[in-house]
């Protein structure tokens, strides 16, 4: 009861605290309608890390710095970062799963109606159906982004998904999840031009405990904007066919 | 020239029956209109009943036992669920789907049919293989004609329409304005797409195309049917001047008619058009899965082509 209290207390304060009273729905959410995309440096590695050829330097997203592996997760973690040029998922054009599909460095549009909200993706024309209707996790099937389902807590949209293959990674570093992972992500509304991501991971099999990541999504203003293409596959192909001295 | 020359008179002869067209594919069905007053193409939907895109070259006839209702491009490969409610059957119109030039054939230009021929003889050549073998996107109209597995959902709002295709996990935003084109220098698999309301038909106009997809082909061509045959629209290319004009009508509560006008003048010898009942409204608890298309095809694409496909990397990230 007291951790429940506690645990209340937390999410009341957390909405008092944000005061942004933005564009509205016609069901009176608020509209996330748009095109966004993290900055920074997260899709490289989640925690802190030094630059390197290609790569720019970042702080950690992770609450309290660090991932809290369990022993065996640490090492696969080192195996797939000595690895990451072959290893990482991402490198296969394999669907990025969820968080990552967020802050990997493309643009996304969300399309938001009373039953559901629509996350495409311009990298690999990724898209996220995310339920708004109350319906609960329906199949034992698995996903590469998992099922998604969200409500509204005030002005926050909560999403949780579950139902992971466990063959994706969380970064281009090898940090990593089992398919035991349980993903709560929280969009809020800042301003006009910002919105508080707040992700809490839950996998008993790889970690400790659940633990938090948290950066801004920012909202692309450019006239114009609209989704273009990454077609992953299509650049796996080329790639093929230099090797193979010829035209795809 | 002479050939050129009558394709110019066809578009004429195209827009001016347009009008008529158009008036009497409303059929006089009244669809459900938004809140802000358009028609309310919202929903989820399965592909219609298959029918040959072309002429059919030779005899053939739809399978044995074959399911012509309700989600048909399905039945090759699944039983109908015999505890599934009763639905009517979609009209499956007569014919071929290609409704213009009267012949029923794609209109290629000479030198094009014997591409499409090269094409067709080097399926086992990753370079001409099947673009959605290759998990490469559809393009339109094909992303409407029957696939297996492929289903579809529309979402809509003031100013715009979203289509949702399983197969393959595209989408397309389409914004219902008057806005240009983007600009040429852009590809995109999937196109870039403006539409319209012209009475209760939504009007969607794509350019941009890449010129490594297919226009056309059925992912369940007609039984019996060798995959080069012109019933299924195999290897029928186009370049980067694509240019479709597609029209999606109600003609019933559970039923979106489409019409889709194929322009491409360094491909074909005049504009084309087929028609086909591409939509049928699916059961309410219909929902989109996850369809990760390029995630388990490497072995089967290096069993066709030869290629180590499962060895290739990327680098979208340093």
């Amino acid at each position: 009861m007291l951790l429940a209290g506690a645990l209340v207390c937390g999410a009341v304060a957390h909405t008092s605290a944000q005061t942004y009273d933005g564009p509205r729905t016609a069901d009176g959410r608020p509209d996330l309608g748009g095109i966004w995309q993290v900055l920074g440096s997260a899709a490289w590695d989640l925690e802190a890390h030094n630059a390197q050829d290609g790569i720019p330097a970042g702080l950690s997203v992770v609450d309290g710095g660090t991932i809290p592996y369990r022993p065996a997760a640490a090492t696969a973690r080192d195996a797939n970062r000595v690895n990451r040029l072959t290893d990482d998922p991402v490198r296969k054009c394999f669907l990025p799963g969820v968080p990552r599909v967020t802050y990997m460095p493309w643009p996304f549009r969300i399309v938001q109606t009373p039953d559901h909200v629509v996350l495409s993706y311009e990298f690999a024309h990724t898209v996220r159906i995310v339920y708004t209707d109350g319906s609960p996790h329906p199949l034992p099937n698995d996903f590469w982004l998992g099922d998604s389902r969200g409500h509204w807590e005030g002005d926050t949209l909560v999403v949780d998904t579950t139902h992971f293959n466990g063959q994706t990674w969380l970064d281009a570093a090898g940090n990593h999840h089992s398919n035991e992972l349980h993903v709560v992500e929280r969009y809020t509304p800042m301003t006009e031009y910002h919105l508080d991501y707040e992700v809490t991971l839950e996998d008993p099999r790889t970690y400790t405990r659940p633990w938090t990541m948290r950066m801004p999504i920012y909202k692309r203003m450019e006239p114009g904007l609209r989704l273009l293409d990454y077609d992953c596959v299509d650049h796996l192909l080329d790639a093929l066919s230099e090797a193979e001295g010829g035209a795809r | 020239m002479t050939k050129v020359h009558a394709g110019r008179i066809a578009v004429v002869a195209l827009v001016l029956a347009a009008p008529a067209t158009s008036l009497a594919q409303d059929g006089g069905f009244e669809p459900p209109r938004t809140k802000w007053g358009d028609p309310d193409l919202r929903g989820h939907y399965l592909p219609g009943p298959y029918q040959a895109l072309e002429t059919p070259t030779s005899e053939w006839a739809p399978p044995e036992g074959a399911n012509q209702g309700q989600g048909a491009a399905f039945s090759r490969f699944f039983e109908p669920d015999p505890d599934a409610p009763a639905r009517p059957t979609p009209a499956r119109p007569d014919g071929p789907m290609i409704i213009d030039p009267p012949s029923g054939q794609v209109p290629f230009q000479p030198w094009a049919t014997e591409q499409r021929n090269e094409i067709m003889a080097r399926q086992d050549q990753l370079e001409h293989l099947d673009p959605r073998v290759k998990c490469l996107p559809a393009a339109f109209p094909r992303a409407h004609l029957p696939v297996g597995y492929n289903t579809y959902q529309i979402e809509q709002g003031p100013g715009f329409i979203l289509m949702l295709y399983e197969w393959n996990h595209h989408s397309r935003y389409i914004p219902l304005d008057d806005s240009p084109h983007i600009d040429p220098a852009i590809r995109l698999g999937m196109g870039d797409s403006r539409g319209r309301w012209e009475g209760n038909t939504l009007v969607v106009d794509t350019t941009n195309f890449t010129d490594n997809t297919w226009p056309v082909g059925h992912g369940a061509p007609p039984e019996g049917a060798p995959g080069s045959a012109l019933s299924t629209g195999h290897g029928v290319f186009h370049s980067d001047q694509l240019h479709v004009i597609e029209r999606f009508t109600f003609i019933d509560a559970n039923t979106i008619q489409y019409t889709a006008t194929i322009e491409d003048a360094d491909v074909f010898s005049q504009p084309w058009t087929l028609r086909y009942n591409a939509l049928q409204r699916a059961a309410d608890d219909h929902m989109l899965f996850e369809y990760a298309c390029h995630e388990g095809n490497g072995r089967n694409l290096s069993l066709m082509t030869g290629i180590d496909v499962e060895a290739a990397r990327v680098h979208p990230i340093p």
